[in-house]
């Protein structure tokens, strides 16, 4: 029974915790985010198994994590505010080569980021070759180059070249 | 266009939403540094915060007021008797309920489990004071009120708090 509890707990404590942390961490994973969630998953693994190592806890375990899972996921099907709830929702970073820089603050985001997807995604070099930089609600930063005669706008170098 | 206006191309935003995400994560925030600056109190066990004694007579007993389950911590119990003498602890059924006592040092010379708790007898130290630290397993989380008490005196009431 405390099995289905405790993995419960560790569920919904885990998403509130990595929910709260901001999704900066989620889309853009560093070396260190990557080591960071291990040492997450190791200190968490202990307290949810405790002296149980059985196959049945295992399965007890790994079941109740899947049906949560599933059920929130039929959960944000049905409802679209839920959806939002739970993973939140994209926003625009750059607009037409214009930085939203207070949304940038907010979002723990720099200019440098938004290029490192812009160079990362289409080769792009400049802010201004950005017609939208969108954070989407999984973490990821995603580029809409600007478009011009059905092309990317011909990278002319800048003046002070 | 100002950035706090919801855009609805290419993305349908919602800015009043995610500045309550913001706030809320915030909020977050401070309730996780106030998490562990409360670990470093003591406040989950292990700090200054944690420190309780209690004393009935000649006895005095040091502990955890708060433990975590499946964590060991240790009872200190402090007897002030008669030289040459030896001493009996009498640990109430609560204690013996809640904790999986793990190691007595030093050993009891003899004990004795009941329906009303454990006693353990030692040899007493000839200075007339001697200690007996008792290293207990909390078994399940709560709250639990225990006695203990030496040579049939008066018990000293401990509280504990087990965290899950």
């Amino acid at each position: 029974m405390d099995s289905v509890i405790k993995a419960a707990v560790v569920y919904f404590a885990l998403w509130a915790i990595i929910r709260i942390s901001g999704r900066r961490t989620l889309g853009e994973m560093s070396a260190f985010d990557l080591v960071l969630f291990m040492i997450i998953g190791g200190s968490t693994q202990r307290a949810i198994t405790g002296q149980d190592y059985s196959l049945t806890n295992a399965l007890l375990l790994v079941a109740t994590f899947i049906v949560i899972d599933i059920a929130l996921s039929l959960v944000e099907l049905k409802s679209p505010f839920m959806r939002r709830v739970f993973n939140g929702m994209p926003m625009i970073l750059v607009e037409n080569g214009t930085v939203m820089a207070a949304r940038l603050r907010r979002a723990r985001i720099t200019e440098e980021n938004i290029l490192e997807s812009a160079r990362k995604l289409h080769g792009l070099e400049r802010i201004d070759q950005i017609k939208f930089a969108i954070l989407e609600a999984t973490g990821v930063i995603t580029i809409v180059p600007a478009v011009q005669a059905g092309r990317i706008e011909p990278a002319a170098a800048p003046a002070s070249l | 266009m100002d950035e706090a206006v919801s855009r609805k191309y290419p993305v349908r935003e919602d800015m009043r939403f995610q500045r309550r995400c913001w706030a809320l994560e915030r909020v977050g925030w401070a309730v996780l540094a106030l998490i562990a600056i409360a670990g470093l109190t003591g406040a989950f066990g292990n700090g200054p915060v944690s420190r309780a004694h209690a004393s009935a007579g000649p006895l005095t007993v040091s502990y955890e007021r708060f433990q975590r389950a499946t964590r060991t911590s240790a009872f200190i119990f402090d007897v002030t008797h008669q030289a040459g003498a030896e001493i009996t602890l009498h640990l109430g059924a609560p204690f013996q309920r809640n904790f999986e006592v793990t190691s007595i040092q030093p050993a009891p010379l003899r004990s004795r489990t009941g329906p009303d708790g454990i006693d353990l007898t030692f040899g007493a130290e000839a200075g007339g004071k001697s200690r007996v630290v008792i290293w207990a397993r909390a078994r399940s989380f709560g709250l639990a009120t225990m006695s203990a008490a030496s040579d049939g005196g008066a018990p000293a009431r401990l509280r504990v708090f087990v965290y899950p």
